[in-house]
């Protein structure tokens, strides 16, 4: 990729960069689907039942079924609602998903951009999603809706701010935004990974992007049985996949990035392994960064939305302020 | 805190544990032995006395008997016709617990789904050949008293 970025833009680059976003796209399509088909047989084995076993073998074609179905449905637009917005909505809630997946580098040679500042793209695009969240509860004319968006808006701009102060200390040592600086200052054995520098900003960083996420325990927003569910109980068929959608595309994203960021990207934990190609590598500490949020979800309940709002302001907000001003004072020491 | 960690471990632990979901209908599902399931005639042991129709809540056994063509034997009815309409069957033991002779008892089987409701009439010939996982314990009142009675 390095290559087709140096030559200068001709219709040949351009070709290389349209198939390879093609070529993503369908990767996180398929991806998506078999996140859903697993997140429902872990969580199932984890309450003592096996998870969807029926549609196809081992039921693997279990989602496939259900986005069919999705697709079938009638496409219902309230009478009342805003028509312009209430279409737009799902449109702004997802593509802010899509797209930051340009900045995360799955491996050496495997990456869609080199920004030098990948962090604050990031974390900027990926508040546009509130945006669609927002809009998606007003323009469906329906008070649940509005009171779920409204605190689903809280929750995700609340939870921001410890997201990108936890990654602010990385970004203090290695010296840099792009994260692939980032991923090549953790190369070595794997005690060089940032997670143990910075475990203060490891933990604060779990905790915000479970929540930036509205996943349980902080799911309140689309809670099933609690607020109708929530932002998007308007929305049917393929509106709605959707926003099923951009939270899984959403989960690949912030796994890749806590991957990058924390558990040294493409590197081997140590460098005899370096036979193993790094995409392998990286794919590994995704796929256990997903399985940790499918097994938070499996065992904890729902927190309420005052608690949240509280823990997130009052204990995570100071908490990554303090792990930004030890890092610093440990880099003028140190240097 | 700790309690989070150790809720994390509870949860792995499951992840490896067996599972509690039965395989039915890939493997049969095994039922108790006095589970109360489609019923089986045996027409040699009927008598033709009634009480089976007569105590059924929901009326749904419909017979007929005939003179008994055998001039020396004692029995003076034979069974003729003898069907129940399941629709209507409700299962509730009460002709098994009623019936002097034990013609009609209960089995184990219970799968009479079908797409038509035609097919839900069952006559004498299928009663008696539906003759796999019969209960044992046909009257539990009387084989309790008996042991009761055998013990005392």
């Amino acid at each position: 990729m390095t290559r087709f970025m140096e030559q200068p833009l001709g219709w040949g680059n351009f070709l290389v960069f349209a198939a390879s976003a093609v070529a993503l796209l369908a990767v996180v399509l398929f991806a998506v689907v078999y996140l859903i088909y697993f997140e429902r047989k872990f969580i199932g084995w984890m309450q003592y039942r096996v998870g969807p076993n029926r549609v196809g073998p081992f039921g693997l074609l279990q989602t496939v079924a259900d986005v069919a179905k999705l697709l079938l449905k009638e496409d219902i637009i309230p009478k009342r609602a805003d028509r312009d917005l209430y279409i737009l909505a799902p449109v702004l809630a997802y593509f802010p998903s899509f797209t930051v997946l340009a900045v995360i580098p799955y491996s050496e040679e495997i990456y869609f951009t080199n920004l030098n500042a990948g962090v604050l793209y990031y974390i900027a695009v990926s508040g546009l999603t509130i945006i669609g969240v927002v809009i998606a509860g007003w323009a469906s004319n329906n008070s649940y809706s509005l009171l779920g968006a409204m605190r689903s808006g809280a929750q995700m701009i609340s939870y921001e701010i410890p997201l990108v102060m936890s990654i602010l200390g990385t970004v203090l040592i290695s010296g840099s935004m792009n994260i692939r600086t980032i991923v090549l200052e953790q190369d070595g054995w794997f005690w060089n990974w940032n997670i143990f520098p910075q475990f203060i900003g490891f933990l604060v960083f779990v905790v915000a992007a479970v929540a930036e996420l509205a996943r349980t325990p902080f799911d309140l927003p689309e809670a099933e049985n609690e607020l109708v569910a929530g932002y998007h109980v308007e929305y049917t068929g393929f509106r709605f996949a959707f926003f099923m959608l951009t939270e899984y595309v959403y989960m690949i994203a912030m796994s890749g990035l806590a991957t990058a960021i924390f558990l040294g990207g493409w590197h081997a934990p140590a460098p005899f392994l370096d036979f193993i190609p790094g995409l392998v590598w990286f794919l590994i500490k995704w796929a256990f960064c997903v399985f940790f949020l499918y097994w938070v979800r499996a065992t904890m309940p729902r927190v309420r939305i005052d608690q949240l709002m509280t823990f997130g302001w009052k204990y995570l907000i100071p908490l990554s302020l303090v792990n930004i001003f030890l890092t610093a004072i440990f880099m003028e020491i140190v240097r | 805190m700790k309690g989070l960690v150790k809720g994390l471990g509870v949860s792995l632990k499951t992840l490896v544990s067996k599972k509690v979901t039965y395989r039915y209908p890939d493997e049969p599902l095994k039922m108790p032995d006095r589970f109360r399931g489609i019923q089986h005639f045996d027409p040699e042991k009927c008598i033709v006395c009634n009480q089976c129709a007569r105590i059924c809540p929901t009326a749904c056994i419909t017979l007929t008997g005939k003179r008994n063509p055998d001039p020396e034997s004692k029995q003076k009815l034979v069974i003729d016709t003898y069907d129940i309409n399941f629709e209507l069957c409700i299962l509730c033991d009460l002709c098994t617990e009623v019936c002097p002779t034990e013609a009609i008892v209960m089995t184990n089987n219970f799968e009479l789904a079908a797409y038509s409701r035609d097919e839900l009439f069952k006559d004498m010939a299928w009663l008696a050949a539906n003759n796999t996982n019969v209960r044992k314990e046909n009257h539990p009142v009387k084989t309790a008293a008996k042991a009761a009675g055998g013990g005392a």
